[in-house]
């Protein structure tokens, strides 16, 4: 295979991916945004922080983790061999751990004394609470009251590990509001607090610092595909919400332009019906949360209330790189319905003994698309986000829909 | 035409007179009344307006003005809605009026189309604390085209080096937070304020007004002996939350006699 390479390095001095990014703030949280930067660099690519980072990343968080050869659901569909990049078996559950072991080694070297944090689907509140507690850091996690309520296994883990859950009470209360209540902490307490921020998106330096913590699980496919034998993949695939795992998995081979890389966004019930959180593929731009990118907004401005069955994936923004890489017709963005997101998750369940998180199976969702379009000599990978323990009561309030269809698939195609 | 609001400021300093600003959410309690508060604040010789344009992620205020800007968007107020407000202000009162709001709405409508219109409608400036000189400073002509000028804030935890770059930027004045936060906390709670103030008194070539937490004489008076004066928002909003078509001259005028000189006094 040919292997391009593009050279241009983003973002700029100025924090910008093309036209996407920057730092749309008040002026109060200049000087923290400021001092994280410069610590970010100077720790960046110092030896000390890197060395401490790749053993609590090995020895605390699990990695490697490891890229799996589905070999049933690859004969499922007959075509190219599909690889799942195991995000699941990370420690707390996700890829969100990569983010926030970075982030709390920098808040300590800040001398920082509490972690505030914003979370959907509880993941990244997890991750927060997890080093929050290993590093003796105050934590407070803000989450909206409907999030709270859908995802209660992970408020109990973050309660359990010492963190304060403070339940966001105003908007749609889910992950924008819990966001904007972090912000405003943040802007309250900014000299003694660090935000961790659990996604790309954010005023600069955010989008790019997390993309840069999470971008070790594209490193590692790149070589785990290559230990395989094979020398790229054809396609990576991963859900978009706010895109952490899809920038961490894009990231190392965007200078690989054979290598097609594929975000899915939450369609909720349908593009149409407007209960969705497709900002990529139904929004336009706009400036949100610091950064000009992709928004769900109405004809002035107003932010539109996302909807997904997976609290991971509500959210009106998007990662301002993202909206480079969709512009600059890098990466390609689409979208599955919940319905299609919760049949790929029994799919996976029954044919491979994994139970995804409702995120991750958007992604895999794709493949109902995607599949036919390719061949048996290509490869996919698609990055398993984050395990379904936490989406337990959701796919048991489903399954009877489904579980005729299901028994059908198993003994049909597969064995 | 800002410089109605910079005479304002100017005859203001030259006479001694503390200028008092008071924020009100365009279409807060209802779009009805938001003409008839902005005229009521020009007769209780309030010094200029900050019209707010309300938007549904205000990151940078507290719960009162997060409340009535929810509001004010179920009332259906848009940036249209607002303009043609100033226009029917400006037929009856000279009054400085400056919208302070979120760079979003403002970013859909166009940066040039919209400062157009805020010149046609007789906007004096704009406040907008998400759009930094960082992303402003490239439509400084532009904004000078339409003679607009853009409030700049800073809080506590500006560096000097920082103000006096921000000052170099801002026209008419410089917007000082009380506090770090957001909007409608108590503005008591913050340390060596005293020597922030002093500092900005010194450094700054523009006057400055402190606004963040301002809801009574003791503020009033406290802040204004450091700057030029200050701006009342949250503690506004409550006082007219549910307020009455033709109780709005009177209970303005007591409000604002409550911020200047206390309660109770003739």
């Amino acid at each position: 295979m040919m292997i391009k390479r593009q050279s241009k390095e983003w973002p700029d001095a100025r924090g910008y991916f093309g036209r996407f990014g920057g730092q749309f703030i008040p002026e109060v949280l200049r000087p923290a945004l400021n001092e994280l930067h410069h610590a970010y660099l100077m720790f960046k690519d110092d030896p000390q922080f890197q060395s401490e980072l790749l053993a609590e990343l090995s020895d605390y968080a699990g990695r490697p983790t490891p890229l799996y050869f589905a070999r049933n659901l690859t004969s499922h569909y007959g075509r190219a061999k599909i690889y799942l990049k195991r995000e699941d078996l990370a420690h707390t559950g996700a890829h969100k751990i990569n983010n926030t072991i970075g982030q709390i080694l920098l808040a300590k070297r800040m001398g920082k004394k509490r972690i505030i944090a914003e979370t959907g689907a509880g993941q990244h509140g997890v991750a927060t609470a997890t080093v929050a507690a290993k590093y003796g850091l105050q934590c407070c996690i803000y989450m909206g009251e409907e999030d709270m309520a859908r995802q209660q296994p992970n408020v109990m883990r973050m309660k359990m590990l010492g963190a304060e859950v403070r339940a966001v009470h105003t908007g749609t209360k889910t992950l924008k509001d819990a966001t904007n209540e972090a912000l405003r902490d943040w802007l309250t307490n900014v000299k003694t607090t660090h935000y961790i921020i659990g996604s790309v998106v954010g005023p600069h330096p955010f989008p790019m610092m997390v993309r840069d913590f999470q971008s070790i699980i594209g490193k590692e496919v790149l070589e785990q595909i290559r230990s395989k034998q094979i020398s790229l993949p054809d396609y990576l695939v991963a859900c978009v919400g706010g895109g952490s795992n899809a920038m961490g998995l894009f990231y190392p081979f965007l200078p690989y332009e054979n290598v097609k890389l594929i975000g899915v966004e939450a369609e909720g019930l349908g593009l149409s019906s407007g209960q969705h959180a497709a900002s990529l593929t139904a929004g336009r731009p706009g400036i949100f949360h610091g950064m000009l990118t992709y928004l769900l907004q109405d004809e002035n401005g107003q932010i539109r209330l996302p909807y997904s069955i997976s609290a991971g994936l509500d959210y009106p923004g998007v990662g301002a790189e993202h909206s480079f890489l969709m512009e600059s017709k890098r990466a390609s963005y689409h979208s599955v319905t919940d319905r299609q997101a919760l049949w790929a998750a029994y799919v996976l369940t029954r044919l491979e003994g994994i139970i995804p998180a409702l995120e991750s199976a958007h992604a895999l969702a794709y493949l109902e698309e995607l599949m036919p379009r390719t061949t048996e000599q290509q490869t996919v990978v698609v990055n398993l986000s984050g395990r379904g323990d936490k989406d337990m009561d959701t796919y048991i309030r489903h399954l009877n829909d489904f579980e005729q269809v299901l028994k059908t698939i198993r003994i049909g195609n597969t064995l | 035409m800002s410089q109605r609001l910079r005479q304002r400021i100017g005859q203001s300093i030259r006479s001694g007179k503390k200028l008092l600003s008071l924020f009100v959410t365009a279409g807060f309690p209802d779009p009805e009344l938001t003409v008839d508060i902005i005229l009521a604040c020009d007769k209780a010789g309030v010094d200029f307006i900050e019209l707010g344009m309300p938007f549904s992620d205000p990151i940078a205020d507290g719960p009162v003005i997060q409340k009535a800007s929810d509001i004010a968007l179920q009332k259906g107020m848009t940036i249209n809605r607002i303009l043609n407000m100033v226009k029917t202000v400006r037929n009856q009162s000279s009054i400085p009026i400056i919208l302070m709001g979120y760079v979003n709405p403002v970013f859909q409508t166009g940066f040039e189309p919209f400062f157009a219109r805020c010149a046609e409608a007789g906007v004096d400036g704009l406040i907008l604390p998400d759009w930094p000189p960082e992303e402003s400073t490239r439509f400084t002509d532009l904004l000078n085209q339409y003679d607009l000028d853009l409030i700049h804030l800073i809080a506590p935890n500006t560096p000097l080096e920082r103000i006096k770059q921000i000052d170099q930027h801002s026209k008419a004045f410089v917007y000082c937070t009380a506090y770090t936060g957001v909007t409608g906390k108590d503005s008591h709670t913050s340390n060596g304020i005293e020597s922030f103030l002093s500092t900005l008194r010194e450094h700054l070539n523009n006057p400055f007004l402190v606004g963040f937490g301002i809801k009574s004489a003791e503020d009033f008076n406290y802040y204004s002996g450091f700057s030029a004066g200050c701006i009342v928002g949250s503690a506004f909003i409550k006082t007219i939350e549910n307020i009455r078509q033709q109780e709005i001259d009177e209970k303005v005028k007591e409000f604002v006699h409550r911020i200047r000189y206390g309660p109770e006094t003739g």
